[in-house]
C-alpha cells in the first residue's frame, strides 16, 4: 500500500458519499419493499467502507513509494494529454464538420505522435486511412456516420 | 446419442458459408490481436461488437467467440519471439518460450504452443458439450434467491481470484454495479442517476465502457512508453516438435487441459489464472525444476494448453446460467442481449442453433487456427514489426466509429473517452478494469433478483439461507469475503 492508495481511497470515498447522497431522493425503500435507490445506496455504502479500509491500511503501513508524480516519471505523458485533448476536440467538431474531414484532421496529428516523418507522408496516410475506413464502415457496413455541414 | 445428434445439427449450422466465413474472420482477427501487444481480446471484441449489429446473431457470436479463443493461440507468438506477452494469459509462456527462442529453438516452442492449444481447445469443447446441457437443466431450478446468491458468488470469486489487490477488485466490482444502476429502474420504471441527461435514460452502453477501459486506456499507456521491443533475429525452423519434445510435453498438455477447463468454469478463473496454475504445477511435479525458466518445453506446453481449455470452459456458466465469468464473457453476454437472446438455462433449449452452431464452429475454428498458425508465423513476425505509431491511430479510429455507431450519437464517443481516462488512471493506481465490467454486466441481474427475493420474503434475508443452492452459494461467498478481509490484516 502506498500514497497512491491513500489518494485513490479518498477519491473512492468521495464517490461513495456522492452515490449515497443521490440515492436518497430516488427512494431507498425498506428491506420489505426496496426502492430504486436501494442497490445504489448499499453499493455506495459498501464502496465507502472499502475505500476507508484502503486508506486506513495504507496509513498503518506507513511505507511510501514516492509522490504521485513518480507514476509519470520518465514517461512521455504530454503525448497522453495531446491525444486526449485532440479526442475531445474531435467529438466537438465531428457533428459539425462530419466524419471525413474531422477524422482526417485527427489522423494527421496522431500519425505524427509516435513517429517523426515527413508531413506529406503523414497527411497522405491520414487521408487514405480516413477514406478507407469511410468506405468500409459507411459504404460497405452501412454504419451511420455524421455528415456535417459539408455533407461528408 | 443426443449430443452427437445435436453436434451434427450444429455442424449443419456452422458449415453454412456465411458462418464459416465469420468463424474464419474471428479466429484470424483473434490471432492477429493475440500477436499484437497493446490490444487484447476484450478491446478487440468491444471494438468489433458494433460491426456485428448487421450480422445474424449466430454469425455475430461465432465471430466474437472466434476472436476470444483465437487470441489465446496468437498470444504465445509474441511471448516466445519478443518476450512480450500478447495477452495476460501468455505471460508465463515468456519464461521458457523466450529462452527456447534465444537457444535457437523458437520453432519447437511455437509448434508445441500451437499443437498444445489445438489439443486443449478441442478437448475443452468436448467438455463444454458434455457439461453444458446438464448444467442448463440444473439452472432451471434457479429462482431469484439462487440467482442472487450465485451472482454474488461470481462477483466475489472474480475479485478473490484477481491478480492484484482484492480490496481494489471489490471496489471496482461495486463501482460497476453502481454504474449499472444508471437509467430506467427495472421494477419501478423511473429514471435514476440520470442528472437530466436524456441519453442516460437508456443507461451507459457496455461497448463504450469496454472500449474506453480496455482499448483507449491501452493506447494511452502505450504512447507514453519510451521503449520498443526487440524481436529475436533467429530463423524459425523445425516447427514440428521432435519425438522427445512430445514425450516431455504430452502430459503437461493433458494436465493443463484438465486444470484449464475446470478453472475456466469458475467465475474469474479464466485463461490467465489457468496458465499460471499450470506452470506452477508443472514446475512442482518436475524431476528437474531447475530447467524451468531456462527453456523447458513443458513450461510452454502446459500453460498454452491451459489457457485454451479455459477459454472453452468459460462458455459454460454463460450459456447455461447466463452468468459471465470474466470480461470477455461479459462482452459476449452483452452481444447476446443486443442480438435479442437472453443467456441463461433456456438458451440451449430455445436457441439450439446458436449453442450447437457455436460449439461446432469452435471445432472448425481450432482446426483453422492450427492450419493458420504454423504456416503464418513468418507473417505474424512481420506484423509485429509494424510500428505502434502506425497501429494506434488505426485502433483509435475503430474505437471512435464503434462507440459512435452504438446509438449514432456523439454521446457514446464521449463516454468512451471518459472511461478511457478512467481506465488509464486505474492502471496507474493498480486497479483492474475487469471486475468493473463484470459488476456492470451482472448488476441488473444482481439487483432484480435481490429486490424480488426481498419482496417475496417480506424483507427477510433468511430466504437466501433456507434454499439449498442459494445457501451453499451465499455461504461460500460470505466466507470468501470474510477471508479476503482477514487476509488483508494478517498480511500486515
Amino acid at each position: 500500500m502506498s500514497l497512491r492508495d491513500q489518494w485513490s481511497g479518498l477519491f473512492w470515498a468521495a464517490i461513495a458519499i456522492f452515490v449515497c447522497l443521490i440515492s436518497v431522493p430516488i427512494g431507498i425503500g425498506t428491506f420489505k419493499s426496496p426502492g430504486p435507490g436501494f442497490l445504489p445506496f448499499w453499493s455506495g455504502v459498501f464502496l465507502g467502507v472499502l475505500s476507508v479500509a484502503l486508506v486506513i491500511m495504507s496509513i498503518l503501513q506507513g511505507k511510501e513509494e514516492g509522490r504521485i508524480s513518480s507514476l509519470w516519471r520518465g514517461l512521455k505523458w504530454h503525448k497522453v494529454i495531446l491525444v486526449l485533448t485532440s479526442l475531445f476536440i474531435y467529438t466537438l467538431l465531428l457533428p459539425i464538420l462530419g466524419y471525413l474531414i474531422t477524422t482526417s484532421g485527427l489522423l494527421i496529428l496522431l500519425f505524427g505522435i509516435r513517429r517523426k516523418q515527413r508531413l506529406w507522408i503523414q497527411v497522405l496516410s491520414a487521408l487514405i486511412t480516413a477514406w478507407v475506413s469511410y468506405l468500409i464502415f459507411y459504404v460497405w457496413l452501412e454504419v451511420q456516420l455524421p455528415k456535417g455541414i459539408f455533407g461528408s | 446419442m443426443d449430443i452427437l445428434h445435436n453436434l451434427f445439427y450444429g455442424f449443419s449450422v456452422g458449415l453454412q458459408p456465411s458462418n464459416l466465413l465469420f468463424c474464419f474472420l474471428g479466429v484470424l482477427m483473434g490471432t492477429l490481436i493475440g500477436v499484437l501487444p497493446g490490444i487484447g481480446p476484450v478491446g478487440a471484441m468491444s471494438i468489433l461488437l458494433p460491426a456485428t449489429f448487421r450480422m445474424s446473431p449466430i454469425s455475430a457470436i461465432i465471430m466474437l467467440a472466434g476472436i476470444y479463443y483465437g487470441a489465446q493461440y496468437g498470444g504465445s507468438t509474441t511471448s516466445i519471439l519478443v518476450n512480450i506477452p500478447g495477452e495476460a494469459s501468455s505471460i508465463v509462456t515468456c519464461l521458457d518460450g523466450y529462452q527456447m527462442a534465444k537457444q535457437g529453438r523458437a520453432g519447437p516452442a511455437l509448434g508445441i504452443a500451437a499443437f498444445g492449444s489445438f489439443i486443449a481447445g478441442t478437448l475443452g469443447i468436448v467438455g463444454l458439450m458434455i457439461f453444458a446441457s446438464p448444467l442448463a437443466e440444473f439452472g432451471l431450478k434457479f429462482g431469484s434467491p439462487e440467482y442472487f446468491s450465485v451472482v454474488l458468488l461470481g462477483l466475489t470469486l472474480v475479485t478473490y481470484l484477481s491478480r492484484g489487490s482484492k480490496i481494489k477488485a471489490l471496489m471496482m466490482a461495486a463501482f460497476g454495479v453502481i454504474l449499472s444502476c444508471i437509467g430506467i429502474d427495472q421494477i419501478n420504471a423511473s429514471p435514476r442517476m440520470t442528472f437530466n441527461v436524456t441519453q442516460l435514460w437508456d443507461g451507459i452502453d457496455i461497448v463504450s465502457i469496454a472500449m474506453g477501459l480496455f482499448g483507449i486506456s491501452e493506447i494511452l499507456i502505450n504512447i507514453e512508453e519510451t521503449t520498443t521491443a526487440e524481436i529475436i533475429k533467429t530463423r524459425i525452423r523445425n516447427l514440428l516438435p521432435s519425438l522427445s519434445d512430445w514425450r516431455q510435453s504430452i502430459w503437461a498438455i493433458l494436465r493443463g487441459t484438465v486444470l484449464g477447463f475446470f478453472l475456466g468454469i469458475l467465475p474469474g478463473g479464466g485463461p490467465t489464472l489457468s496458465s499460471f496454475g499450470s506452470y506452477a504445477i508443472e514446475k512442482r511435479i518436475s524431476k528437474t525444476p531447475d530447467r524451468f525458466g531456462t527453456g523447458a518445453i513443458e513450461g510452454v506446453a502446459g500453460p498454452e494448453s491451459a489457457n485454451n481449455a479455459a477459454s472453452a470452459g468459460n462458455f459454460i456458466p454463460l450459456f447455461t446460467l447466463g452468468i459471465p465469468g470474466n470480461a470477455m464473457m461479459a462482452l459476449l453476454f452483452g452481444a447476446l442481449l443486443i442480438h435479442g437472446m437472453r443467456p441463461g438455462p433456456l438458451l440451449i433449449k430455445d436457441h439450439p442453433d446458436l449453442f450447437w452452431g457455436v460449439v461446432s464452429t469452435m471445432y472448425i475454428g481450432n482446426v483453422m487456427l492450427l492450419i493458420l498458425n504454423l504456416p503464418l508465423i513468418p507473417l505474424w513476425v512481420k506484423i509485429l514489426k509494424v510500428p505502434y505509431g502506425v497501429l494506434f491511430p488505426l485502433i483509435l479510429v475503430f474505437c471512435l466509429i464503434g462507440s459512435y455507431s452504438v446509438r449514432n450519437d456523439i454521446f457514446g464517443v464521449l463516454v468512451m473517452i471518459i472511461f478511457g481516462i478512467l481506465g488509464y488512471l486505474f492502471r496507474k493506481f493498480d486497479y483492474e478494469g475487469a471486475p468493473l465490467l463484470l459488476g456492470f454486466i451482472l448488476g441488473p441481474m444482481f439487483e432484480l433478483n435481490l429486490r424480488q427475493s426481498l419482496l417475496f420474503s417480506k424483507g427477510s434475508f433468511l430466504i437466501f439461507f433456507t434454499r439449498p443452492i442459494s445457501a451453499v452459494a451465499i455461504t461460500i461467498a460470505i466466507i470468501l469475503l470474510i477471508y479476503s478481509f482477514i487476509s488483508l490484516f494478517i498480511k500486515r
